[in-house]
């Protein structure tokens, strides 16, 4: 479907893609440059060939996964991969497939600092956008256009107020999980003002504030990407809906700055600023405790009555942070469920058990 | 308790109790080795280095040393490629978590520290190293008595990102500045805004590092003598490891795995320097008298990542006794081969290059240059990559380095799987058995 996609956009608007690796890079650069960002988290389930065999299997599965796409020649359709810094496993990832073979289209690396703004940061930050532009213009033919950048950044800033407005209202959204959330993991793919038109559909379905709360027994989940997303249909099935998610690839990387953005001066110094206004994700920031108290907010807001700490195995940068997540909803008296699932396989019978026992012990919370 | 007191203690450890029990300690030892050289059979090995005493009198100063030294002088936790030549004209004593990570996984104590850390929910596919420490901290356990607690971390992600997680719990738990030091990764060259980037955090760090320890800005002189003792060391230990090219290599690439500390944890002092001298002086004779690290040196290898802590003198024995010796690690290396860029004329300048172009920040290209050139200057006919469940950076690519190193080397190549400091993640008996088949390989 992707494939068919992306070449469509060839097609009909002459539009370049590029491959992305997880998490964090500023796709408001590829839109200003019409090329297409098509995200790879993996993908799901079995590997696409043997290549995976060229890492360990200690090695996280979204890459080992990425991997065997990129060798088996399954994402040829594009034209170039970009890696962001996300994270050892990425960056090896990065020179494995480049220098040992893998790939051998155009790619690029966003180097994303790491840690809190600081005169270095910035100025760094500022430089790298705009060497990737510079990268970038090498593959379409053509320097970026700085009104188009501004464009870009207004249309992204659209995306994620409404993307905010409905995480906000989800409570209210009679749709369920996997709708929903299938619908805001096509933006990973799909050409940003028609992931918006979508977005927009579903934003009508939002009843008005104060209309009753949807059925069952509303959660908060943070981690790292939902797959398998059999996880959505598990949890519809024991009564459950997530009310609010810290995901690494949804909820995360929606940013509500918290002061106004100067969208008429030098973009690539309001993309810096975007940067510093993200959610906290240990990819990137060196602040537990603000991320903490993010993650505890966000449930307060959400109304959920539970939390689960989703994460794949072999995480590192989600898996380091998962101790001070349970002691500050331990401290509070919120019931945790820490799930570890397999991004090769479809969810185990003992993870749905799990899953329904956790979610009976928060029903019966409640009633008490 | 007062600083003034703490200081007064700190300087008495240091300067009077410190060297009289390492006089109690070397002439206990040496009454112990003279009894056990009449009754000990002789080993695969070679006869022992006389600088292994020095070695232990050195680092069990420093620990000692540390237990004093909290409240009397500003103490920093420090990853092992941070660039601590800033820190130490500001009187700070660096405590390397990592070279207490490795000692506890020498002294086999890793699971119990790591249990701590899984009851609390750290996962034990997290670096060995990590566990270890945080493990550490929590139950204010360490087999060096006790470790100060830190008044400034200090992070630089040239090794892996896994340290600023790591780094970044620590500082959750003790409530301290963590300062970072993030040299993007080096793919082909790096470029000019990502070594003005690493600069610029320089800069910062000397601000940082002078306001925690409340003492002004070390001057460009105090930074220049210590680059150049830095320099000086890292070329001493680079000395010392090229002994190794001589046949038979005068030392095994494991004793270099335990000689490696000075320059890790005491980089940029006069000790340490004064140390390697010792230790190439003593190679280089035993290179004049032709005798070797292991007593028939057959074969050569090549170690690629970090050790295998708690098993260093099961696995070196079995070696041995084959003929066996790794002659040169590239871990080892990466010490001697950084510090080479350091230039004292341009100490920040070169900072930004010795702490950037380092093995483990760089591109699989240059990491495979590195393992073929050592592997050709220290003819080795081998070579053995730990694929080390701790450490991914180190480990991602193995598999395609070792076909690439087997066919373009026409040298053996092994991957062995285990991890640097939990022996729960390796089978002690398959790995020697694996590593049996591979010696028997080369007959």
């Amino acid at each position: 479907m992707r494939s068919a996609y992306v070449q469509r956009q060839r097609e009909e608007h002459g539009r370049k893609s590029i491959v992305v690796l997880p998490v964090h890079y500023p796709k408001e650069i590829l839109t200003a440059m019409d090329v297409l960002a098509v995200e790879l988290w993996g993908p799901p389930g079995a590997p696409r060939g043997p290549e995976a065999g060229r890492l360990q299997a200690y090695v996280c599965a979204v890459v080992r996964n990425a991997l065997a796409f990129l060798a088996g020649g399954h994402a040829d359709v594009v034209d170039a991969a970009l890696f962001p810094h996300t994270c050892d496993s990425v960056q090896g990832l990065a020179t494995l497939v480049t220098d040992f073979g893998g790939w051998s289209k155009p790619s690029f690396v966003f180097q994303h600092p790491k840690g809190p703004t600081r005169a270095s940061v910035r100025k760094y930050l500022v430089a790298e956008l705009r060497s990737l532009a510079d990268g970038l213009a090498t593959l379409t033919g053509r320097p970026l256009d700085v009104a188009e950048l501004r464009a870009a950044i207004r249309l992204h800033r659209t995306i994620d107020e409404v993307k905010t407005r409905i995480l906000e209202g989800r409570g209210r959204l009679a749709t369920s999980d996997r709708e929903l959330y299938a619908t805001l993991r096509r933006g990973e793919w799909l050409w940003p003002e028609e992931h918006l038109e979508e977005l927009r559909v579903l934003e009508r379905q939002l009843p008005e504030a104060g209309a009753p709360a949807r059925k069952g027994v509303p959660l908060f989940v943070t981690g790292y990407v939902p797959e398998p997303m059999s996880i959505l249909d598990a949890l519809d099935e024991v009564g459950a809906y997530v009310a609010r998610d810290d995901w690494a690839a949804i909820g995360r990387r929606v940013v509500t700055p918290a002061r106004a953005l100067d969208l008429e001066g030098d973009p690539f110094e309001t993309l810096a600023a975007l940067y510093y206004e993200a959610p906290q994700c240990p990819t990137r920031s060196l602040d537990q405790a603000g991320r903490l108290q993010r993650l505890l907010a966000l449930y307060d807001q959400s109304g959920a009555r539970g939390v689960i700490v989703h994460e794949p195995k072999f995480c590192e940068p989600e898996a380091f942070d998962v101790p001070a997540i349970r002691k500050a909803f331990g401290e509070r008296g919120v019931p945790l469920l820490y799930l570890e699932t397999e991004l090769e396989t479809e969810l185990a019978g003992q993870t749905t058990t799990r899953l329904e026992a956790f979610v009976e012990m928060v029903g019966a919370r409640r009633v008490a | 308790m007062s600083s003034t007191r703490r200081r007064v203690e700190y300087e008495i450890v240091k300067r009077l109790v410190g060297p009289a029990l390492m006089q109690v300690d070397h002439a206990q030892r040496r009454v112990k080795s003279l009894r056990k050289r009449a009754a000990k059979p002789a080993g695969p090995f070679g006869p022992p280095l006389e600088s292994v005493r020095k070695l232990k009198e050195l680092m069990t100063r420093h620990y000692l040393e540390g237990r004093y030294a909290d409240g009397a002088v500003p103490v920093a936790w420090v990853t092992s490629g941070f660039p601590v030549e800033v820190l130490r004209p500001l009187g700070y004593h660096a405590v390397y978590p990592e070279n207490h990570a490795a000692l506890c996984g020498v002294q086999r104590v890793v699971p119990h520290l790591s249990e701590a850390t899984e009851e609390v929910g750290y996962a034990r596919d997290l670096c060995s190293y990590a566990r270890t420490d945080i493990g550490s901290v929590m139950l204010q356990e360490t087999p060096v008595g006790r470790l100060p607690k830190p008044d400034l971390l200090c992070c630089c992600t040239n090794i892996c990102q896994t340290v600023l997680y790591w780094y970044r719990s620590l500082a959750a738990h003790f409530q301290v500045p963590l300062v970072l030091i993030d040299p993007p990764f080096v793919y082909g060259e790096a470029k000019p805004h990502h070594r003005q980037f690493v600069r610029d955090q320089l800069d910062e760090l000397l601000v940082v590092a002078a306001r925690v320890a409340k003492r002004r800005a070390p001057s460009m002189d105090e930074i220049v003598g210590v680059t150049k003792l830095a320099r000086e060391g890292t070329r001493l230990w680079g000395e010392c490891l090229a002994e190794s090219r001589n046949k038979p290599a005068p030392w095994t690439g494991i004793d270099g795995f335990f000689h490696i500390a000075p320059i890790v944890t005491l980089r940029g002092t006069a000790e340490c320097n004064a140390y390697y001298r010792q230790l190439r002086d003593e190679l280089r004779h035993r290179v004049a008298q032709g005798i070797g690290g292991v007593r028939e040196e057959k074969h050569r290898l090549l170690w690629d990542n970090l050790p295998i802590w708690f098993d260093v003198r099961g696995m070196s024995t079995l070696l041995a006794e084959h003929g066996f010796n790794f002659v040169c690690t590239s871990y080892t290396n990466a010490w001697a081969e950084a510090g080479s860029r350091i230039d004292p004329a341009d100490p920040l300048g070169s900072a930004v290059f010795a702490y950037t172009d380092i093995i483990l920040n760089q591109d699989l290209g240059k990491r495979f240059g590195t393992l073929a050139r050592l592997a050709e200057e220290y003819s080795c006919d081998g070579a053995v990559l730990h694929s080390d469940r701790s450490c991914k950076p180190y480990s991602i690519g193995q598999l395609d380095l070792k076909q690439r190193l087997a066919k373009q080397l026409d040298i053996k190549v092994m991957v062995l799987e285990a991890d640097h400091g939990d022996p729960r993640a390796y089978a002690v008996e398959q790995g020697h058995g694996r590593l049996t088949a591979f010696m028997e390989s080369f007959s």
